[in-house]
């Protein structure tokens, strides 16, 4: 049988880098990114974080093909930044968020559990 | 034309451009009401709805000295979350969900939550069936599907994954055995005929010298030990969350002789590992009366609206007026606002940041958990695409 492997969804093959940056040679502080084995969960959440940024002029990503497990992360920002300095600062926000969701969340459970 | 018709109209646009560069109504570094409208709301016509877009980029508004980009101290400060029931009856309505309401996030990370509930948080699900014996209609590989969607209440966390060349072990492999024989009549066979062996696999695998036959025979499992000696698993044995799921039915005659083995996985990787039945979200429904409806208008309001989200109420001198008594319940099935003019009286919305999620569990781990499982996957995403780009 030819399908490909169930993990293959998820696991980065050997060799090759979960994230890849490459400047746009173009234009200057433009580059993509390209996250191996991410999806719309992980896509769409970074270009919201991005588009936040007012240093961001334009922020954006692509699921090239449904059956290439990556995705391309557009970043062009504004000279006091740089594509690197965004995605880091996007991504470390969210993750800042995240945390204060989740602590959000259990004390809203703890305190619903002990009303009821 | 005539030329004093043009000197009025000249006349009129100045006063209209003057208007529209002043707004005096409209205090410097805040938005007009419509357009905060548009940027919060949701528009539900009767043809179709508007205003769907999330407006996210920083300098949306830059022209009216509003700043749209969104700091984590913002996020912070405007946070919320409510709980609105959790439901953790096991037995008899296996009722295993839990609503919330997550205040001040974007849909996108909404949906992520939802993605990764339905994908990507783990449990333990049936993977490999060994037919010893099956003269039951339901063929092997139909009976071996059956199996593996049975959700088992056991949490996922204590076990490993198992990757193509490790050997089954009691870290990451649950063994359950069937063994039904029906003598006369019929037999339903049910989930709870599925029994745990902790001890792993009971079958021998065959094996080409004679030499080993008196020793333990290897088994298609390598425990160290038994797995209800396990601290984890002494008290509470692995169970399935139902006892009354029907796996198959026999005829006189008719034999199963199975063994199951459960492993983690994902639900990316098959539907049965997926731990919720289903997690979803809608956005919070803003029903608004434009004007009075009194009296006929009123009652004829609430008949409209199949989920009651209407009330009336009796103000001075005998009238009748209706009333948004119940908004959270509507189903935005716009019913109230088909036919002449009643567009005009009630207005349908949808607040955008503000999410009403339910998440109904299998039962492998109770929905609270699931959710907060749900955040630590996306923040270590968050963490792995940002420490592997060096
Ligand atoms: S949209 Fe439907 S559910 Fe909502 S208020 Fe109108 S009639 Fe009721």
């Amino acid at each position: 049988m030819n399908a490909p492997d169930r993990y293959e969804r998820f696991v980065v093959p050997e060799g090759t880098k979960k994230v890849s940056y490459e400047r746009d040679t173009k234009i200057i502080n433009a580059a993509s990114f390209t996250i191996e084995r991410e999806d719309h969960t992980v896509g769409n959440i970074l270009r919201m974080q991005l588009h936040r940024d007012p240093n961001v002029l334009f922020a954006g990503y692509k699921l090239p093909h449904p059956l290439q497990y990556k995705i391309i992360v557009r970043i062009h920002t504004a000279s006091q930044s740089s594509p690197m300095q965004a995605y880091n600062q996007a991504i470390n926000d969210l993750d800042k968020e995240l945390d204060h969701l989740k602590t959000v969340f259990e004390e809203e459970v703890l305190k619903h559990s002990r009303d009821y | 034309m005539s030329s004093s018709d043009m000197s009025d109209l000249d006349a009129h646009l100045e006063e209209a451009k003057k208007r529209i560069m002043n707004m005096p109504e409209v205090p410097m570094g805040q938005l007009p009401p419509h357009l905060q409208r548009q940027r919060t709301r949701v528009f539900c016509g009767s043809d179709a709805p508007t205003n769907t877009e999330s407006i996210q980029y920083s300098g949306a508004y830059a022209s009216m000295g509003v700043d749209n980009s969104l700091r984590l101290d913002q996020f912070i400060k405007n946070f919320k979350v409510e709980v609105i029931q959790i439901k953790h009856d096991v037995k008899p309505n296996y009722e295993y969900f839990m609503e919330f309401d997550m205040i001040g996030i974007d849909a996108a990370l909404a949906n992520a939550f939802r993605r990764i509930l339905i994908s990507e948080v783990p449990t333990m699900a049936i993977e490999k069936v060994l037919i010893a014996n099956n003269t039951s209609v339901v063929q092997d590989e139909v009976l071996a599907h059956r199996l593996g969607l049975i959700p088992i209440s056991i949490d996922p966390r204590l076990f490993e994954y198992m990757s193509e060349n490790d050997t089954p072990n009691e870290k990451n492999t649950i063994v359950f055995k069937l063994h039904v024989r029906c003598t006369h009549g019929r037999l339903t066979v049910r989930s709870d005929e599925l029994m745990w062996l902790p001890n792993g696999s009971g079958f021998a695998m065959e094996t080409d010298t004679y030499s080993d036959k008196k020793s333990n025979p290897k088994t298609y499992t390598s425990f160290s030990c038994s797995q209800d000696s396990l601290p984890e698993f002494c008290d509470n044995p692995i169970s399935l969350t139902h006892s009354d799921i029907i796996i198959a039915k026999l005829a006189a005659k008719q034999e199963i002789e199975l063994e199951a083995h459960a492993v983690k996985g994902i639900g990316k990787t098959h539907a049965k590992w997926s731990p919720v039945a289903t997690a979803w979200y809608r956005m919070l429904p803003e029903v608004e009366l434009l004007q009075e409806i009194e009296d006929q208008l009123a009652e004829e309001l609430v008949k409209k609206c199949p989920v009651k989200v209407f009330d009336i109420e009796d103000i001075a001198n005998g009238k009748k007026r209706a009333t948004v008594a119940r908004p959270r319940a509507c189903t935005l099935c716009r019913e109230c606002i088909r036919g002449e003019d009643w567009e005009n009286r009630v207005a349908l919305r949808r607040v955008k940041d503000h999410f009403i999620f339910t998440i109904e569990s299998t039962g492998a781990l109770p929905p609270d958990v699931l959710f907060t499982e749900a955040v630590k996957i996306l923040e270590d995403k968050c963490e792995r695409i940002l420490s592997e780009l060096s």
